[in-house]
């Protein structure tokens, strides 16, 4: 183990999530992309939302891989009731676990 | 999600609750990762520290461990977080002008997906102490994640561990209904199309999750676009 070249590594990952980071809030160009692409852009949260669930959700609980499936889709459907977010997340990870030591 | 009334730091605080209950968990693993392959305790929360970037530290620790280039880490540790790109340029328009320089540095920093995507469902005009509380708040989750995962991680039960990994997929899923049920079946298709298309990148050509995530959500809000002006 070399503590020099770890503190290296440290450095060189910040600066490089750094740069993405700072890019667009401090770039002209970056916010001056044309009418065509920004108006497909206005999306983008939306569109986020699948890809940030799946197929993770699935893959990271391996081969109870349903267990994540069902938390999601208890969290939806309760958020879909208008129940709170904490709530909604607390009987997602209640439902999952239950899966897990089934 | 729905209140009228302008963004404070108290909301700010409410809506970064359940992210750093998310980031809190994820950390825990990170922290434990680090330990295993032997890295100081010291290194792995000066990471979180300066990174706090989920996705790019774990591709750091993995590279780090099978000794990657200096140089070939640095581009894809950019690459992965190429998204916040994207991100950034969708929170800088709903700024307001004023803004100093510090503050935007300070909102530039705690960029991430989940900051992202909640800030921008905002339908309120966003504003500084909105966003830094919210980030402040998930900050602390990563940061406090990683040095309690290092220390304590192999005390805490593995099925409960795994159960609290569900916390930023249930987060994103509620929200997900949220804007459903404001909006309408619109939504539900734009959300169902990333989610194929990152599945279908991720577990069939095995792209990286920096790139597909990235392919994913513009290709869904381009498609998103032409499905939404028909209604």
């Amino acid at each position: 183990m070399e503590p020099k070249s770890i503190i290296v590594i440290v450095l060189v990952a910040a600066i490089a999530t750094l740069i993405p980071r700072f890019l667009p809030y401090f770039s002209k160009s970056a916010n001056n992309l044309p009418y065509f692409i920004k108006s497909k852009l206005e999306l983008l949260p939306v569109a986020a939302l699948g890809a940030l669930i799946f197929p993770y959700a699935i893959l990271d609980f391996h081969t109870i891989w349903y267990a994540g499936l069902c938390g999601v889709i208890a969290s939806f459907i309760l958020g879909y009731l208008k129940r709170s977010m904490i709530v909604s997340i607390l009987a997602s990870i209640v439902v999952t676990y239950l899966f897990l030591v089934i | 999600m729905n209140c009228t009334n302008e963004l404070g730091v108290r909301q700010g605080i409410i809506d970064g609750f359940p992210v750093l209950l998310g980031y809190f968990s994820t950390a825990i693993a990170f922290g434990l990762l680090c330990r295993g392959i032997n890295i100081t305790l010291f290194s792995s929360v000066l990471m979180s520290l300066t990174s706090f970037a989920g996705s790019g530290q774990f591709l750091t620790i993995n590279l780090y461990s099978t000794g990657t280039l200096m140089l070939e880490l640095f581009i894809s540790v950019m690459l992965i977080n190429f998204r916040y790109v994207f991100m950034g340029i969708s929170i800088n328009n709903k700024l307001p002008q004023d803004i100093t320089f510090l503050q935007r540095c300070l909102i530039a920093f705690g960029t991430t997906d989940e900051i992202f995507t909640i800030a921008t469902l905002k339908t309120q005009t966003l504003n500084f102490p909105y966003l830094f509380s919210m980030e402040l708040t998930a900050y602390s989750g990563w940061v406090s994640g990683t040095l309690i995962g290092y220390l304590l991680g192999t005390m805490l039960s593995s099925s409960l561990q795994a159960a609290m990994g569900v916390t930023l997929y249930a987060m994103f899923a509620s929200l997900w209904s949220n804007e459903v049920r404001k909006n309408g079946v619109p939504v539900l298709i734009i959300g169902g199309i990333s989610a194929l298309i990152n599945t279908f990148l991720v577990c069939i050509c095995s792209l990286s999750a920096g790139w597909s995530f990235v392919i994913a959500m513009i290709s869904a809000s381009f498609i998103g676009s032409y499905i939404v002006r028909k209604e």
